[in-house]
C-alpha cells in the first residue's frame, strides 16, 4: 500500500512539473527578477509593467517574489537559487537595505549586473559590501511632492495667500518625508504667499490624519490647502474638513492614486493625488537593463515620472501617461 | 490458545527511534523527482543552497522537537530566533563586545526566554500552547523596541564567518546545523535527560511515579529549545550580517512542521533528531524545487500545507497498521 502511496505521490510531482515548467526558449537571455511579494497592487502593477517591458525589449523574464514582506532569509535563499542559472541580469527589489547584499555580492563576482528596483538598497552600504549596482530605478517622490506643488499653484494662483498643512508618513526620513519635503519646498517657491504651518507625522493613519486636520483647523480656520504623503492619510483629512464644514474651501492632495482616492476624486472631494506608476517603473527597468548590458549607460539614480490625477486629467485623458495607471 | 492472543499479551518490539525509514523515503523521492524536473537541483552549488538554505530553520526544529518529546509545545521559537539575534548583534556593535562574547549573548537570550517559558508554564501551570503563544507576541515586540524597526547592520567579520564563511567550500552554517544535531541526537537518544523527556511525554504520572522530577526537566527542556533558537537567531544573524527585529516571523510554524514530517509524535512519547533533519531537509527541499520550477509562492504555501498533512496521514495509516 506504501508503494501505491508513493507511486501516486510521484505521478502527482510529474503532473505538478509538467504544469509548472514554462517553456523559455534557450536562445533568449533570461533576466532574473526578485521581487518582495506579489500580494499588494502596487507590486503586481510592476509585475505587469517588468512582462511588458520584457516583451518589447525581446527578452524574456523569470519573475519570484516570496510571500510577505518581512520574509527576510527566504528572500535571501531564492536569491542564491535564482543565481544557479547564471542569469545576466538579477533585477531585485530587496525587502530591506542589508538582506540581499551577500547574494548581489555573488552576482557581482560573477558579471552578472545587479538593477535595484523601486530604490530598496542604499548605495554606500552595497559598495562597502563589495555589490556593484548598475542603476536604481523608481518614483521620484521628491519630485511628485513638487509636482502637487505646482497643480496647487496652478489652481489657486501664485499670488494666493493662507496657510497650507503637510502630513506626512512616519517621522523621519524615508519616501514620506521625501513627498512631504518636495511639496513644502516648492509650494513656497511657487507662490510665496502660501506658508507651510507645519509638517506633521500621520503614521499613514486615516484617523490620525483626520485628529491633525482638526488640531490645526482649530488654530488655522483660514487653512487653504493639505498635502498628505498617501492617500490614506489624505482621504481622512477630507471627511475632517467636510465635517468641519470647510470641505469646499480646503484643496486637499494625496499620494499614491489608490482607487479610493480616485473614487474620491471624481466624486470631487479628494483635490488630487500624485499617482506613482509602477507598472511603467518595471517596463522602464528591464528596457535600461537590456540597453545596459548591450554597453549603453543608465544613470545611477533613474528616477519615474509621477502623475498628478485630477478630476479634470480624468475628464479630459488626454494624458500620455494614464496608459500606465493600473 | 490461538495465535492471536499470544501476540496479543507480547507487547510489540521498541523501535530504536533512530529514524523512519518513510521520512527518508519521502526526501529521496522528492530528491529524485526534482532531479528529472529541474536539470539545476542535482548541481553541487544547488545541493549546498539546500543545506544552507535548511540550516537556521532546522536547528530551530531541533529544540521544537524536544519540547514536543515531552507532550509540550513552543510558539515562541521564532521570535526568540529575532530577540535573540538582536541581543547578540547589538552586544556586539553598542556594547562592543568581542564576538566570542556576542555569541555567549545570543546563546544566553535564547536559553532566557526559553527558561521564563518553562518556568510560566510549571510554576503557572498554564498550558504551554497559550504561554508561548504570549512570548511569541513579548519577544517580537522586545526585539522591535530594541532597535526602534530596524536592523542593526555590519557585524565583526570574524563573526559574519560563521554564516557566510566556506571552510572547505562547505558553508559553516550547514556545518552547524549537521554539528549540532549529532549533539541533540546523542542528548535525546542516549543521556537520561533526553529519555526522561520522552517518557514524560509518553506519561506524565507514569513518570512521576517512576521518580523522573517533571517539572525540573520541564523548565530544562524549554531552557534547551530557548538555546538552539539561539544559535538559529546567531546564524541568521551571521548569514544576513545583522540584527534583524523581524527574523524568523512564523519559523516556528515550519521548526513544528519539519518536527512532525520527520516522525515525532506532535503529542508527544516519541521522538527523534535525525527524523527532524530529515523533515527539515523534506521542507527545505521542496521549497528549493519549487524556486527552481519557478512556482509562483502562492502555489508554494499551498503545496507546503498539503504535502505536511499528507505526510502526517502516511505515517498515521502505517501507526495503525504497525498496531493491528
Amino acid at each position: 500500500m506504501l508503494k501505491r502511496m508513493f507511486a501516486g505521490l510521484s505521478l502527482a510531482a510529474l503532473a505538478l512539473g509538467f504544469i509548472a515548467s514554462g517553456a523559455a526558449a534557450a536562445d533568449k537571455p533570461v533576466y532574473a527578477v526578485l521581487m518582495k511579494t506579489l500580494s499588494n497592487p502596487f507590486w503586481n502593477a510592476m509585475e505587469q509593467g517588468i512582462k511588458a517591458g520584457a516583451e518589447k525589449a525581446g527578452v524574456d523574464v523569470l519573475v519570484q517574489a516570496v510571500e510577505s514582506e518581512t520574509a527576510t532569509e527566504a528572500q535571501l535563499n531564492t536569491c542564491n537559487t535564482m543565481l544557479e542559472r547564471k542569469p545576466p541580469a538579477l533585477i531585485s527589489s530587496a525587502i530591506n537595505p542589508t538582506i540581499l547584499l551577500p547574494c548581489l555580492k555573488q552576482a557581482t563576482d560573477m558579471n552578472i549586473l545587479v538593477v535595484d528596483l523601486d530604490f530598496d538598497l542604499d548605495h554606500d552600504i552595497a559598495k562597502k559590501a563589495g555589490v556593484k549596482i548598475a542603476f536604481s530605478i523608481g518614483s521620484d517622490n521628491y519630485a511628485g511632492g513638487g509636482k502637487a506643488a505646482e497643480w496647487l499653484v496652478s489652481k489657486l494662483g501664485k499670488d494666493a495667500k493662507g496657510p497650507v498643512l503637510v502630513i506626512e508618513g512616519l517621522a523621519g526620513n524615508g519616501n514620506g518625508g521625501k513627498r512631504a519635503h518636495g511639496f513644502a519646498d516648492a509650494v513656497v517657491k511657487l507662490a510665496p504667499g502660501l506658508s507651510v504651518v507645519g509638517i506633521l507625522p500621520g503614521d499613514w493613519d486615516r484617523q490620525k490624519a483626520a485628529n491633525i486636520t482638526n488640531d490645526i483647523l482649530t488654530r488655522n480656520p483660514d487653512l487653504v490647502a493639505i498635502f498628505c504623503s498617501n492617500d490614506t492619510m489624505a482621504l481622512g483629512a477630507v471627511e475632517a474638513a467636510y465635517a468641519a464644514g470647510k470641505g469646499d474651501k480646503i484643496t486637499i492632495i494625496g499620494f499614491d492614486g489608490t482607487t479610493d482616492a480616485v473614487k474620491s476624486i471624481k466624486d470631487g472631494r479628494l483635490g488630487a493625488s500624485v499617482a506613482q506608476l509602477p507598472y511603467l517603473v518595471g517596463s522602464q527597468a528591464v528596457e535600461k537593463t537590456k540597453a545596459v548590458l548591450a554597453g549603453g549607460t543608465a544613470d545611477e539614480m533613474t528616477y519615474v515620472p509621477t502623475l498628478v490625477l485630477t478630476k479634470q486629467l480624468f475628464s479630459e485623458n488626454k494624458d500620455p501617461l494614464l496608459q500606465y495607471l493600473r | 490458545m490461538s495465535t492471536e492472543s499470544d501476540a496479543a499479551s507480547v507487547p510489540p518490539p521498541r523501535r530504536r527511534s533512530v529514524v523512519r525509514i518513510e521520512s527518508l523515503a519521502v526526501l529521496a523521492l522528492f530528491c529524485g523527482v526534482l532531479s528529472f524536473l529541474s536539470p539545476y537541483f542535482l548541481s553541487v552549488a544547488n545541493i549546498l543552497n539546500v543545506l544552507l538554505a535548511t540550516s537556521v530553520i532546522g536547528v530551530l526544529a531541533y529544540g521544537a522537537t524536544f519540547v514536543i518529546a515531552a507532550a509540550g509545545i513552543d510558539l515562541s521559537l521564532g521570535s526568540v530566533l529575532g530577540l535573540a539575534g538582536v541581543a547578540g548583534a547589538l552586544s556586539m556593535n553598542q556594547l562592543g563586545l568581542p564576538w566570542p562574547a556576542g555569541v555567549l549573548v545570543f546563546l544566553a537570550a535564547g536559553a532566557a526566554c526559553g527558561c521564563m517559558n518553562g518556568l510560566i508554564v510549571t510554576l503557572g501551570r498554564i498550558p504551554p500552547f497559550i504561554v508561548t503563544l504570549g512570548t511569541l507576541g513579548v519577544a517580537r515586540g522586545l526585539a522591535l523596541v530594541l532597535t526602534n524597526g530596524a536592523p542593526v547592520y555590519g557585524l565583526d567579520p570574524a563573526f559574519v564567518y560563521l554564516g557566510q564563511g566556506r571552510p572547505a567550500g562547505i558553508p559553516t552554517p550547514v556545518i552547524i546545523f549537521l554539528g549540532v544535531g549529532a549533539i541533540c541526537h546523542f542528548v535525546l537518544s542516549y543521556t537520561r535527560f533526553g529519555k526522561y523527556a520522552v517518557v514524560i511525554g509518553d506519561n506524565e504520572s507514569a513518570a512521576r511515579a517512576m521518580g523522573i522530577r517533571v517539572d525540573r526537566l520541564r523548565v530544562a527542556l524549554y531552557s534547551l529549545a530557548g538555546l538552539l533558537a539561539g544559535v538559529s537567531g546567531l546564524l541568521f544573524a551571521a548569514r544576513t550580517n545583522a540584527g534583524d527585529p523581524t527574523a524568523g516571523v512564523s519559523y516556528e510554524l515550519t521548526a513544528i512542521t519539519a518536527t512532525v514530517l520527520g516522525g515525532t509524535n506532535l503529542f508527544g512519547g516519541r521522538a527523534t533528531i535525525f527524523g527532524t533533519l530529515v523533515g527539515a531537509l523534506i521542507m527545505g527541499v521542496l521549497q528549493n524545487g519549487l524556486n527552481l520550477m519557478a512556482v509562483s509562492s502562492f502555489y508554494q504555501q499551498i503545496l507546503i500545507g498539503v504535502v505536511l498533512v499528507l505526510a502526517v496521514w502516511l505515517d498515521q495509516i502505517n501507526q495503525r497498521r504497525a498496531k493491528r
